[in-house]
């Protein structure tokens, strides 16, 4: 049986063909780096050690080392090959504050297995970077979980993304903006308040690196490189 | 159930909105919102514009450079210390006790110098020295600089540097950190504001809409009683009255208009009905009157005739004399009963139409009482007058035979004593009012009904039930109207209510 299309008008037909070049454009614009990974099976769970030191050069000394809290989200994926919506996510966020005393850096990282946050104290950049690239422990499930047929593991790293905290703090401070001022208003507070209760997560913005490794065999051979 | 379904229905009543209501609300809205929908487009840019102004990008870029300016702060600290541990380890003497003399001696000289420790290469201390003086920069934390000495010693200071400057770093970090957030949420926040203003937009936008409702409302229940009233009234039910509340605006007035026309009609049609009806009524007198007094005038003559021949018969049988006689007037006085009840029909079928003249009420009353010997012989009158002049239209001869009927009925009703009438003038607004009360029985109140329709009389058989009757339609055609009640105190009372002259009106 065939359906036909429903009828559009000549301005949803733009809207639609707007809204496919935005996407084929994003598409483009977010190809994946090569991500050079590592499986391995402990106590049948998958394990894999990924390389993501193209997500910070050499030149993200300057933005780490600033004595601000800098946030790195870093999303492990396994995507059967051929496939768009992956079978197993792994997530971790490492909050990097350097500590402009001591001149080290403290690095708190939280994941499914420590969520309250793991500390540790490095002493430099190089060491920073070194844990930063070399992400290993990242646990993608039981081995008899992962696809029978091929597939390949996406990162994403999300720089300094607007963490949850910050965007509770920013509800609080738009909710009300003049708090410890002389200068208050009723008006300005209300709109300020509805404001803060319709303020959305935003976009990740533009500091987001995205990888692709290449194909594994299924879970029948895992981790062999195909 | 019936209850809650009552109840239901009228809350789904209280919400239906009618087309006016509606229309009244549209317009507060529209009202309301058309500047606030400028405004939303402007919010926008406002907000935009303070979000550009509040983070102004080399505002932010100062405040997250600020601990990086620690950071220099703390190593210009740092090497300042380090310096000056080093020129101290050049001038350490060799020996222990000298050295210890010394690093006091340093210890008093030396800014922010709080401890020295001096080690040999094994580690044992060779001479350690600590001031116990307070800081005179307050809080402090400690910073150590470390000097290798030769031959492997280690001389240790440990200098103060503020504490305050960790906790302004501390602050300085949090207020960068919220600036650089509020940075990165800045296009949200822009539109969140666009959304808030929307939102309060549309609160506004229904608050003026129920206001607007509950405003019509207080208006159209009025009007749709009125509409409502409009059609019983077309239906024909002439008893339909409005309330027209407490408020004196337009549609109260249009509301006592309407009352006032109702009652108009209603007195106007009540008066075609009953003239109707009292025309009826003359007709049939006038044909009763005519069948009754045409063979009267045979009847009377045929008896004379007989009697005639009875007085001129030679043979005169004193029996048949005496039965003769007696029924001479008999019949003598039934046919001037009749006779008498032939003229009531006739003066009532021919009651002639009413002249007005101008006249003031009160004076006609006087003149009245004044030349009615007759009222006079059998009744006490008094006349009270609770207002001034009273300028009426008038036919003096008909309100006269009103007045008369009135008071011989209330003579009638006071026998066997001598009856006391009372005539009271006065005036409304629009209407002169003569009221006449007796002291008698009174008139029972089923009967108030009844009491004006021909030939309905309390009298028995002494009443042709024609006066009262005669007065209401005398009353009618001068345009006003007749009333029976209870005096105060016992008694009928009748209230006669003529319209004023409309320079009387006027002048009032």
């Amino acid at each position: 049986m065939r359906h036909a299309l429903p009828r559009r008008g000549p301005t949803a037909r733009l809207a639609l063909a707007a809204l496919a070049i935005a996407v084929a454009l994003r598409v483009d614009a977010a190809t994946p780096e090569p991500l050079p990974t590592l499986l391995s099976a402990r106590a049948g769970r998958m394990e894999a050690s990924v390389d993501l030191s193209a997500a910070f050069p050499a030149g993200t000394e300057r933005d780490f080392g600033n004595g601000l809290t800098n946030v790195v989200a870093i999303y492990v994926s396994v995507v059967p090959d051929g496939a768009r919506s992956p079978v197993a996510l792994y997530g971790r966020v490492v909050e990097i504050l350097f500590d402009v005393w001591e001149e080290t850096y403290a690095v708190t990282v939280k994941d499914p297995r420590a969520p309250q946050g793991v500390h540790q104290v490095l002493p430099d950049f190089a060491a920073l970077r070194r844990f930063l690239s070399e992400t290993r422990g990242v646990d993608l499930g039981p081995t008899r979980a992962l696809p029978s047929s091929s597939y390949h593991l996406e990162a994403r790293v999300e720089v300094n993304p607007v963490s949850r905290e910050q965007l509770q703090r920013t509800r609080e401070y738009i909710a009300n903006p003049s708090a410890g001022t002389r200068t208050s208003g009723g008006t300005r507070s209300v709109l300020g308040a509805v404001a803060s209760f319709l303020l959305r997560e935003p976009d990740p913005g533009s500091d987001v690196h995205l990888f692709r490794s290449r194909s594994f065999a299924g879970s029948s051979s895992a981790g062999v490189p195909r | 159930m019936t209850g809650a379904r009552s109840l239901l229905r009228r809350a789904v009543g209280a919400l239906r909105v009618s087309r006016f209501e509606a229309k009244i609300a549209v317009a507060l809205v529209v009202a309301a919102t058309l500047p606030l929908l400028g405004a939303l487009f402007l919010a926008g840019r406002v907000a935009e514009e303070n979000l550009a102004l509040g983070l102004d990008p080399r505002v932010v870029d100062r405040l997250e450079a600020v601990p990086g300016l620690y950071g220099d702060l703390f190593q210009a600290r740092k090497q300042l210390y380090a310096e000056q541990a080093r020129a101290l380890a050049r001038g350490l003497p060799s020996e222990r006790r000298k050295a210890e003399a010394y690093l006091r001696a340093a210890l008093e000289k030396t800014p922010r110098l709080r401890r020295a420790a001096l080690f040999a290469a094994d580690g044992a201390v060779l001479a350690e020295v600590e001031t116990q003086a307070e800081n005179p920069e307050g809080e402090w934390r400690e910073a150590p600089a470390r000097v290798a000495l030769p031959g492997g010693g280690q001389l240790v200071c440990t200098f103060a540097i503020e504490a305050r400057y960790f906790a302004e770093l501390g602050e300085a970090r949090e207020l960068a950190e919220l600036v650089q957030g509020v940075d990165a949420l800045r296009a949200e926040i822009r539109r969140s504001y666009v959304r808030a203003f929307a939102l309060l937009l549309v609160a506004w936008a229904a608050g003026a809409a129920a206001i607007g409702i509950l405003l019509a409302r207080r208006t159209t229940r009025r009007v749709t009683r009125l509409v409502e009233a409009v059609q019983r009234l077309a239906a024909g039910d002439l008893a339909v009255q409005v309330d027209p509340g407490r408020q004196n605006d337009e549609v109260a007035g249009l509301a006592r208009a309407f009352n006032a026309m109702v009652r108009e009609v209603r007195d106007s049609r009540d008066r075609i009905v009953y003239l109707e009806k009292i025309s009826g009524w003359q007709d049939v007198a006038r044909r009763l009157a005519h069948e009754i007094k045409n063979p009267l005038t045979p009847m009377k003559l045929a008896f004379q005739q007989l009697e005639a021949r009875f007085k001129a018969s030679p043979v005169q049988d004193p029996a048949f004399a005496r039965l003769l006689g007696e029924a001479g007037e008999i019949v003598r006085e039934e046919i001037g009963t009749l006779q008498r009840l032939v003229d009531e029909f006739s003066g009532f079928a021919k009651l002639p139409e009413v002249r007005p003249e101008p006249a003031e009420l009160g004076a006609f009353v006087d003149e009245f009482v004044r030349t009615s010997k007759q009222i006079g012989a059998s009744a006490d009158v008094d006349v009270v007058k609770a207002s001034g002049s009273c300028p009426v239209a008038l036919d003096r001869q008909l309100m006269r035979r009103v007045l008369t009927n009135l008071c011989q009925n209330a003579i009638d009703a006071a026998r066997p004593r001598r009856a006391r009438i009372h005539l009271g003038i006065a005036r409304t607004r629009q209407r002169a009012v003569l009221t006449l009360s007796d002291e008698g029985p009174g008139i029972d109140r089923d009967l108030w009904d009844r009491i004006f329709d021909p030939y309905f009389t309390t009298k028995g058989t002494g009443g042709t039930g024609l006066g009262l009757a005669i007065a209401k339609k005398i009353v009618l055609q001068h345009g006003g109207e007749i009333q029976v009640g209870d005096r105060p105190g016992g008694g009928a009372s009748f209230s006669i209510a003529l319209p004023l002259t409309p320079e009387a009106v006027s002048a009032a």
